[in-house]
């Protein structure tokens, strides 16, 4: 069994790529006057939270490490390190990664850390660096059991990880609008990762591929965007605040007020933390289908169309 | 990557595309029109039935009349925030007033507004 597995933090070493490419989108919005907008405090937070995030890692990332090398004790599997094992681990931790950004949109728990990434009203490369600080504590990192205890090793499910997040940072974009169509039906893009940053109610809960977009046609959580109605960005409730301690604590907040208010079932308490966003024991709030199904009661012809069927 | 480098490139670049952001005037609050306003309210609020929009002179807030109760409507860097006015208290100073939501996701908003139209903003503050 491979003990010993090195692979570069490919996050870290992407970080000047970020700049560069941050500061060409702009210098291409500035000079063509189109492909999306910048806005000084709204960027500054993102990029605050993307410094945060990466210094959680640095900071908890033995959590995780500590236990996927566990697992890897366990396991009786390994599958090496050829080219072909990693590109598999890739494909694989692409599934794992739609089905955390799944559970993270329809669980209150993994919405509390996942909220601050869709929190600007802007869309543009910085929004991709507006990341969690909390993400260890959802302990998703459960997901990737599976793929350690199948032989994968730790450091390669890091690896790709890390590959993973760096592929998506490019997609933030309103500057490019359509992919080639093959390009477009297989992989995640720009377009279809601007449906999963929409707030408008066609395009809630949509949309969750990392890498290939694939997984949503699958799993039947796929929309395209439409030429006629443009992603409208930000949350539901939008923030008012560019404080970057209230954007990636605010829902946590939220929910601890939420369970412990007097009066509730335990039932209740369990559900104002891991049903939908959205979800209160009085009807007071709207979850996505409610969102959805007033929309349709205001626009009926909508009904059938794509995020409506 | 050694982490001093890393630092230096993290606060480095951050510096750089904020102070970037803001010589290009990036850092403008968004005007708003009684259209506008009217406009994003809705997009905040869809079922709301809007009643009447008093908008600041300044362009940055405007007090929204609803069927649902009234609310605060304000330029959020280049977009807009709104909120009902339910829970708040309202604070004056020398040349503003301050809107405190009870709310920790929009925690004060400033108006700027004039001598004359601060004491009907007040007013109909004070009536909700």
């Amino acid at each position: 069994m491979t003990d010993t597995l090195n692979y570069p933090d490919v996050v870290q070493m992407a970080v000047p790529l970020f700049v560069v490419a941050i500061l060409l989108e702009l210098g291409w919005i500035v000079w063509r006057g189109r492909g999306g907008r910048y806005e000084t405090r709204d960027a500054l937070t993102s990029l605050v939270l993307g410094a945060g995030s990466v210094a959680e890692g640095i900071i908890l990332g033995f959590v995780a490490w500590g236990f996927f090398m566990w697992l890897w004790t366990l396991t009786p599997l390994d599958l090496g390190a050829s080219v072909w094992v990693v590109a598999l681990c890739f494909v694989l931790d692409d599934l794992r990664y739609y089905w955390v950004h799944r559970f993270g949109h329809r669980i209150r728990w993994v919405w509390a850390s996942h909220v601050n990434h869709h929190s600007s009203q802007h869309y543009n490369l910085t929004t991709a660096l507006r990341q969690t600080w909390t993400g260890t504590f959802t302990l998703m990192m459960i997901v990737r059991a599976p793929l350690v205890l199948l032989g994968f090793h730790p450091a390669m499910v890091l690896f790709v990880g890390g590959l993973n997040l760096i592929y998506q940072f490019w997609i933030h974009t309103e500057a490019i609008h359509k992919m080639p169509k093959w390009f477009e039906s297989v992989m995640n893009t720009p377009s279809h990762h601007r449906v999963h940053h929409g707030r408008n109610p066609r395009y809630l809960d949509a949309n969750y591929a990392g890498v290939f977009i694939i997984w949503d046609k699958m799993f039947g959580t796929f929309v395209p965007e439409l030429d006629d109605e443009k992603p409208d960005f930000g949350l539901v409730h939008n923030l008012g605040t560019f404080n970057p301690l209230r954007v990636v604590f605010h829902e946590w907040i939220g929910l601890f007020r939420d369970v412990t208010q007097p009066g509730l079932t335990p039932r209740q308490r369990v559900a104002y933390a891991f049903a939908p966003p959205g979800y209160s024991h009085d009807g007071s709030r709207d979850t996505s289908e409610g969102i959805k199904a007033k929309h349709l009661a205001r626009n009926p012809s909508d009904s059938g169309t794509p995020g409506f069927s | 990557m050694p982490l001093h480098i890393l630092l230096i490139l993290v606060v480095g670049g951050i510096s750089a595309i904020t102070l970037l952001l803001h010589l290009l005037g990036k850092s403008r609050l968004a005007f708003l029109t009684t259209e506008d306003a009217r406009g994003a309210w809705h997009r905040h609020f869809p079922d709301d039935d809007i009643r009447d929009v008093i908008v600041a002179q300044n362009g940055h807030a405007a007090f929204v009349q609803t069927a649902q109760g009234p609310g605060l409507l304000w330029s959020f860097g280049a977009d807009t925030v709104a909120r009902h006015l339910r829970d708040f208290d309202l604070i004056e100073a020398p040349n503003h007033l301050q809107v405190m939501f009870h709310d920790f996701t929009a925690p004060r908003v400033t108006l700027h507004l004039s001598e004359t139209e601060r004491p009907r903003w007040q007013e109909l503050m004070a009536l909700t």
